[in-house]
């Protein structure tokens, strides 16, 4: 025996395998893009399915994760929109052979009004490309400035403030006959 | 007319739906947690698209435990070594066998029904641990010995469970939710220590 008590061999500190790594970006992270996911998907499953091939990911490419949390952060966000992008855009190929395009599901509760404007503003947000729906549940629901949406993305603040632009003038134009809304600006 | 911003904020499903539920969220860490250790334990096979239909099965569940390396050196040098996963109390109860963890001071009163061993075990290899030269192993039981863990192991949440070679317990981890086809014990092993127990595990019992 080597005769180490058990509470020195828990990884406490830096830990270096795969697997302890993941561990540990899970913890710090799940909650985060979790949030993001619920929002860009019609479902809770489909968020935590998104979220688990977002760490997945991460396990098949744990030299690319950078070090730091915000970096951390912002490289798995990327990924998370990267994956919804891939699943959207095969999921527009199978709409074009579809007769019928399902009916996003939208939570669900509430008054019967209520659900129907909310399944109203769901709807125009799945026509949304994912890094526009992005950065629009970046930028109007999560508080985070042009500025830091464009770091966190990896891309300009131009980039950005182009996909609020027609993101919102999109949603005013799918959502105007349903809740008569106009296209806000900063 | 209703601002973008506030029609976003009044459909936002976050404030309408309840979060993920704790077991969720740990089966969701668990799935993650076993990919990796998966791909610890075969370097340089990290790419192999079959990896992703393994990763998100349910069935593999990864038990993540601490354990120390209080391995008898005289059982390490076997060949062969008797694996054994039984459940256990933290309290003593008729019928139950009090046994010290390794050399620390817990004591565990482990059940005498074994819930798998040897015969049970699929493969079991070595993976990367949490420190340089330390490592664990990674253990997937058949489709037998994960029925039967999944079984015995699903009305013991909250409990621990025992992880034996040749007769000492070496982990005892907390069951969070029922443990399947796979299992990761983590401990402070030597690259030989555990490729010695790894080996040793499959086949017949000592």
């Amino acid at each position: 025996m080597n005769g180490l008590p058990i509470a020195t061999a828990l990884p406490a500190t830096l830990p270096q395998s795969a697997a302890a790594r993941l561990a540990t970006l899970f913890d710090a992270h799940h909650e985060r893009l979790y949030r993001l996911a619920r929002r860009l998907v019609p479902t809770a499953d489909d968020a935590l399915d998104l979220v688990q091939e977002t760490f997945l990911k991460a396990a098949r490419a744990p030299g690319s994760i950078p070090s730091g949390f915000a970096d951390e952060e912002a490289w798995l966000v990327r990924v998370l929109v990267n994956i919804q992008r891939d699943r959207w855009r095969k999921s527009l190929v199978r709409r074009r052979h579809d007769t019928e395009t399902p009916a996003s599901s939208g939570p669900a509760s509430d008054t019967e009004a209520a659900l129907v404007a909310r399944a109203a503003v769901w709807t125009a947000l799945d026509r949304l490309p994912p890094r526009r729906r992005a950065i629009i549940v970046m930028h109007e629901l999560e508080g985070l400035t042009v500025n830091d949406v464009a770091s966190v993305l990896g891309i300009t603040a131009i980039t950005v403030r182009w996909h609020l632009s027609r993101g919102r003038r999109d949603l005013a134009r799918i959502l105007e006959p349903y809740v008569g809304v106009t296209d806000d600006r900063d | 007319m209703t601002e973008i911003r506030h029609v976003l904020s009044a459909a936002d499903p976050l404030r309408h739906e309840l979060r993920p539920t704790e077991a969720e969220r740990d089966r969701l860490r668990q799935r993650v947690v076993a990919a990796a250790a998966h791909l610890d334990s075969r370097p340089g096979r990290t790419r192999r698209p079959i990896l992703v239909p393994m990763l998100v099965t349910s069935a593999v569940i990864a038990m993540i435990v601490a354990t120390s390396s209080m391995w008898p050196r005289s059982s390490l040098a076997q060949a062969a070594v008797r694996f054994e996963v039984r459940l256990a109390e933290d309290q003593p109860a008729p019928g139950l066998r009090a046994v010290r963890v390794g050399s620390s001071d817990r004591t565990v009163y482990v059940h005498p029904e074994i819930v798998v061993t040897n015969d049970d075990i699929e493969r079991s290899g070595v993976i990367a641990g949490n420190a340089p030269a330390r490592f664990w192993i990674d253990v997937r039981l058949n489709a037998a010995g994960a029925e039967k863990m999944r079984q015995a192991t699903a009305n013991h949440l909250g409990k621990p469970v025992a992880i034996l070679i040749d007769g000492d317990v070496v982990a005892v981890p907390t069951l969070k939710s029922p443990i399947g086809a796979a299992a990761v014990i983590s401990g402070d092993f030597t690259r030989a220590d555990a490729q010695r127990i790894a080996a040793g595990m499959i086949g017949a019992a000592p």
